[in-house]
């Protein structure tokens, strides 16, 4: 057994990660319009992949926020930041093509505002509190939004608020009576968010921004380890968001999307537990207990 | 940066500077909402705001003990605020939104969730005290006031030498209940504001008939109410700074900020979620 022993320190300043973070993630929720452009809906997974890309910057965010002491819990922050993500998220997805950028635009405002309310109304007197309220706003909406593009297979609001396939007008034409038109009228209830599947992806979201600062802080946190939580507790919520999207987008799509889900999932705690044994005093692989005399 | 090294920063007194600009952004959103919808939008914006305010009243009862709780070392529940009032808040949803959709009764649905919200804090708050007398073997006592202030009992006989006590004295209780029922009552408020404005709304904007939207207006109008009950919960939580003990607790006096906070935070979130049923 060897014990490697290794400190990470500095590690990426956050400017950097926002960066990575915001760029991959509306580029990632931009790629599922290939869906509309290609007319399959094979490419749903890529807002997963911005969805975790989002939860990625948000953990940093998060640490940098909570290392001031809030007080209350860390997980306060996450739920905040979907409380006001789904308000942003909801409304952007009116504007089609410009969602992201609209998403983006009102979180911030919103989130913003609500910095603001924390500094000086409720007097807590944070340096970086406007400035990270305003980032983990954008990451709820774009996490929220990722998510609901991957499950209903694009973001506009008529894919997320109309079931799949309803509505479809259908025509006969029946030489006595002319043409008649028939609309079997469009389904609201078994919808992304009719359905209330939007509730569950906010919690899925919230759960996967709060834990992993949540569950690294410590005198010993290093930074690449909460990240690789970050993408790894991110995974776990996207295989749970493919199984919800075989009932919403074609059977194959959403196999290739629990498929890299699960593919990611795997790779990211792989490199979580070795990061982990790499940060640990000292490691002791556990065996089966003998008992004295056994076999 | 240490991790949560820092001390939590949260100052007495209320900067004015800060509620005017407040109120501000509650005229700006009851204006634009005005420009958008007259007086058919703008009285639920009104409901939206007393109801954020509400909430942020309600948390301040709750007795919240955080990990300190957990280890027989501070009064009050062994939880975060965000936490306890989200349990508090849905429990009192669900109550109201059941009430609304079997009685249509505007009133009765907002008792029904207050009601919710009180009964979820009467049973965690009974169910913690179990734990903490016969699970934990600590006594009730306060370590704030020396002397309960509505059954007179004295706690510093009871309290352990190096806490600030422990377990959850009658006060709390009272406080705990009492909070469940305000925040519940906010909650609801807001939810059955929102369907109201969604259930109009959606129809025109989907060009589709009100009973094929209701599925979509009901379950718009919960997710976003959770969101309005998160964010109003937190920013009681950061007044707080952590734990309290209910209405006894000096921190108590901290209320109007909170109040205030919430009221503009319920009007600009509210703002945003009612402008979803305006076509652009």
């Amino acid at each position: 057994m060897t014990v490697k022993i290794e400190a990470s320190s500095g590690g990426m300043p956050h400017n950097t990660i926002m960066m990575y973070g915001l760029i991959v993630s509306v580029v990632c929720i931009y790629l599922t319009y290939l869906n509309q452009l290609t007319d399959t809906q094979w490419f749903a997974f890529f807002g997963g992949i911005g969805a975790i890309a989002a939860l990625w910057w948000g953990s940093d965010t998060i640490k940098h926020l909570c290392s001031y002491g809030l007080g209350t819990g860390v997980p306060s922050a996450g739920m905040i930041a979907f409380g006001i993500g789904a308000i942003a998220m909801v409304f952007a997805t009116k504007f089609d093509i410009a969602t992201p950028i609209v998403a983006i635009i009102i979180a911030g405002i919103i989130g913003a505002i609500i910095g603001y309310i924390a500094n000086s109304i409720v007097n807590m007197n944070i340096p970086v509190m406007v400035m990270s309220m305003c980032e983990l706003a954008i990451v709820g909406a774009l996490t929220m939004l990722g998510f609901s593009a991957m499950c209903a297979g694009s973001f506009g609001f008529n894919n997320l608020v109309v079931a799949a396939g309803s509505g479809e007008v259908i025509m006969a034409i029946i030489p006595e009576l002319g043409v008649i038109v028939q609309s079997g009228g469009p389904l609201f209830g078994a919808s992304v968010i009719g359905g209330s599947v939007l509730a569950v992806i906010f919690i899925l979201g919230a759960m996967a921004l709060q834990h992993p600062f949540n569950a690294c802080l410590g005198p010993n946190e290093s930074q690449d380890r909460t990240l690789m939580l970050a993408a790894e507790v991110g995974f776990l919520s996207m295989i749970a968001v493919a199984v919800m999207s075989y009932a919403f987008i074609d059977g194959l799509s959403a196999t290739i999307a629990l498929v890299v889900s699960l593919l990611g999932w795997y790779y990211t705690f792989t490199q979580y537990v070795a990061l982990s044994k790499r940060d640990a005093f000292m490691w002791l692989d556990a065996k089966p207990i003998r008992e004295v005399g056994g076999k | 940066m240490s991790a949560l090294g820092g001390k939590a920063a949260g100052g007495e007194g209320i900067n004015w500077q800060g509620v005017a600009v407040g109120i501000v952004i509650i005229i700006i959103a009851l204006g634009i909402t005005f420009a958008f919808g007259s007086e058919g939008l703008v009285i639920p914006l009104l409901g939206i705001i007393i109801g954020g305010a509400l909430i942020g009243f309600g948390v301040h009862f709750v007795p919240v003990g955080g990990a300190p709780a957990a280890m027989g070392q501070a009064p009050g529940i062994a939880t975060g605020v965000a936490m306890l009032a989200a349990g508090a808040g849905l429990a009192g949803l669900f109550g109201g939104a059941w009430a609304f959709s079997a009685t249509g009764d505007f009133l009765t649905a907002v008792l029904g969730g207050a009601v919710g919200g009180g009964m979820m804090m009467a049973i965690t708050c009974l169910m913690v005290n179990l734990t903490y007398v016969f699970a934990m073997g600590v006594p009730a006592a306060s370590g704030k006031v020396d002397k309960d202030p509505i059954t007179g009992y004295s706690f510093p006989e009871y309290k352990s030498q190096g806490t600030e006590g422990h377990g959850l004295p009658f006060i709390s209780y009272v406080g705990g209940v009492v909070g469940g029922f305000i925040a519940g009552l906010g909650g609801t408020l807001i939810y059955i504001e929102l369907l109201l404005v969604y259930s109009a709304g959606l129809p025109v904007l989907l060009e589709a008939s009100a009973e094929a939207v209701a599925p979509l207006a009901v379950s718009l109008a919960g997710i976003l109410a959770i969101g309005f009950f998160l964010i109003n919960a937190v920013l009681s939580a950061y007044n707080i700074t952590g734990t309290i003990e209910g209405p006894h607790d000096p921190k108590f006096k901290r209320v109007p900020r909170a109040i205030i906070g919430c009221a503009v935070a319920s009007a600009f979130c509210g703002l945003i979620s009612i402008l979803i049923i305006v076509a652009f």
